[in-house]
């Protein structure tokens, strides 16, 4: 049975503007993980915003997760399933390992890999994908950062396993690491959306 | 309206059963009675008021009853708009969520459940969804989502009675914005608001679990510090400031205090003192 303060804290989320859904995943001990939200939303970065806000105050270490409903239902149109979007990403100075953490449809995989945020941030985003469930037959073959600078685009380079093409992606964000995982994500998101439904 | 789909679904949507009802008529008199759903609404009236965690608790009986794998409902209503719920509280995936955001309904997997029961839990679940807006709605304040002025003067009561009863220690702290008027009539009412949903962000932060926070004017806000003696107030206020400052808010305020029962364990009084104190700080005399 929820609590009052469950109950509310969903209300709150649902009360936010476009939001059609909002999905609780739970660790074993009880205690919030992740948060999705389907969401209609004209702006949903300020939907995540704002529902990052509401979860900080009922549960400070929850993820906040934002699905676009239009934008699966024009993905749908072109044939595409539901995109992983990235959770959180950390980098671990004293041991040089990165922690990767994805969702796709409320299902979430963490991934670990060392070699610093670059070529660790890649390496941990496919195996968090290898958590969640996808067959990724793709290796990494380079992680560029353009000008060694900051706000400069990470490009990532996969070879493929199967002998079919490399694949590329690029990605500028706030720091190395997440530009990595995002290059990586955005190198595969169109294969991925070809597996969903088969994981 | 009907939607078809089926195993042949290339969408991934796991609901394959995408069969909204067609049958606008859902009440719980004449064919569409379902004793199972009013019995439960029964029960669970009996014990707690009907909100989210009822819709939850529905759609869980519901698929036990008829041996579902899954089940979603879609719920259509001016005040909350479009809004869907799957068993177990889990997410509805995007795609569903653009499919089955057309029209209200219950979607099984599997899609034997005969319609007149269907509607009858989707009504039941529109139902609890108003009733859990309405409730919440009569006690916050729709701007900054914390208390509001009934619910806090409610809050102080029982405070009050219990610190009177028991000699439990709160500290009332009343909270008024500085020249608030002055950023409406400069920058507009729509910063103004904006500014003050992050006070009450604000403030919600700044409070421990336990005490209360409620907007009780238009820029003046209070607090019930539980278990405090008085001098909390300064490090509820440093918290306060602090996360303004973190939002980047530039409001300043000014606050003003009474202990219970040290001051007294009237609430009429509370308020009288720590008002008086308030304006004085702000040095204003009232007559």
């Amino acid at each position: 049975m929820m609590s009052r303060t469950e109950e509310d804290f969903e209300l709150e989320l649902r009360s936010l503007p476009g939001v059609l859904n909002v999905g609780i995943t739970k660790h074993a001990n009880g205690d919030v993980n992740v948060v999705t939200l389907v969401a209609n939303s004209k702006d949903p970065s300020a939907t995540r915003s704002a529902a990052t806000q509401i979860a900080s105050l009922y549960y400070p270490e929850a993820a906040v997760v934002v699905e676009d409903a239009n934008r699966a239902l024009s993905d749908h149109n072109r044939g595409e399933g539901p995109r992983v979007a990235l959770i959180r990403a950390d980098y671990d100075t004293t041991d040089g390992f990165c922690e990767v953490q994805l969702s796709v449809d409320g299902r979430t995989g963490i991934g670990r890999a060392g070699s610093g945020p670059l070529i660790g941030g890649a390496e941990a985003t496919l195996a968090a994908l290898r958590d969640l469930g996808y067959d990724v037959p793709y290796s990494l073959m380079t992680v560029t950062n353009v000008t060694n600078g900051r706000d400069w685009p990470v490009i990532v380079t996969l070879r493929s396993l199967a002998n079919d093409a490399d694949r590329f992606g690029i990605a500028r964000s706030e720091d190395d690491l997440v530009s990595a995982v995002k290059a990586t994500l955005d190198s595969l998101n169109r294969f991925l959306s070809t597996l969903e439904g088969r994981v | 309206m009907r939607h078809e789909s089926g195993d042949d679904d290339e969408t991934g949507a796991t609901l394959s059963s995408i069969h909204a009802s067609d049958n606008e008529r859902s009440d719980f008199t004449g064919e569409d009675y379902e004793p199972w759903l009013f019995q439960t609404m029964l029960n669970e009236l009996s014990e707690r008021e009907l909100g989210v965690g009822f819709i939850y608790a529905i759609l869980e009986l519901f698929a036990e009853r008829h041996g579902l794998t899954d089940v979603a409902v879609v719920l259509v209503n001016e005040s909350f708009g479009t809004q869907m719920f799957r068993l177990g509280g889990a997410a509805v995936t995007s795609e569903m969520a653009a499919h089955l955001s057309a029209s209200p309904g219950v979607y099984c997997e599997p899609d034997h459940v005969p319609v007149p029961e269907r509607d009858a839990v989707r009504t039941a679940c529109q139902l609890a969804m108003s009733l859990h807006l309405a409730r919440f709605s009569a006690a916050h304040d729709p701007l900054t989502n914390i208390a509001n002025r009934r619910s806090f003067d409610e809050a102080l009561e029982i405070a009050a009675a219990r610190s009177a009863r028991y000699g439990w220690a709160f500290t009332l702290v009343l909270v008024d914005l500085n020249n608030f008027k002055l950023v409406n009539d400069r920058s507009g009412h729509e910063y103004g608001n904006h500014l003050l949903r992050q006070f009450g962000f604000a403030l919600r932060q700044a409070v421990r679990q336990g005490d209360m926070a409620a907007r009780v004017g238009g820029d003046e806000f209070a607090v019930i510090l539980s278990n405090a003696e008085g001098h909390e107030s300064s490090g509820f206020t440093e918290r306060l400031r602090g996360h303004l400052a973190s939002l980047g808010n530039p409001v300043d305020f000014t606050i003003g205090t009474a202990t219970s029962p040290r001051d007294s364990t009237d609430p009429g009084e509370l308020l009288r003192l720590a008002d008086g104190r308030l304006y004085e700080k702000k040095g204003i005399r009232i007559s």
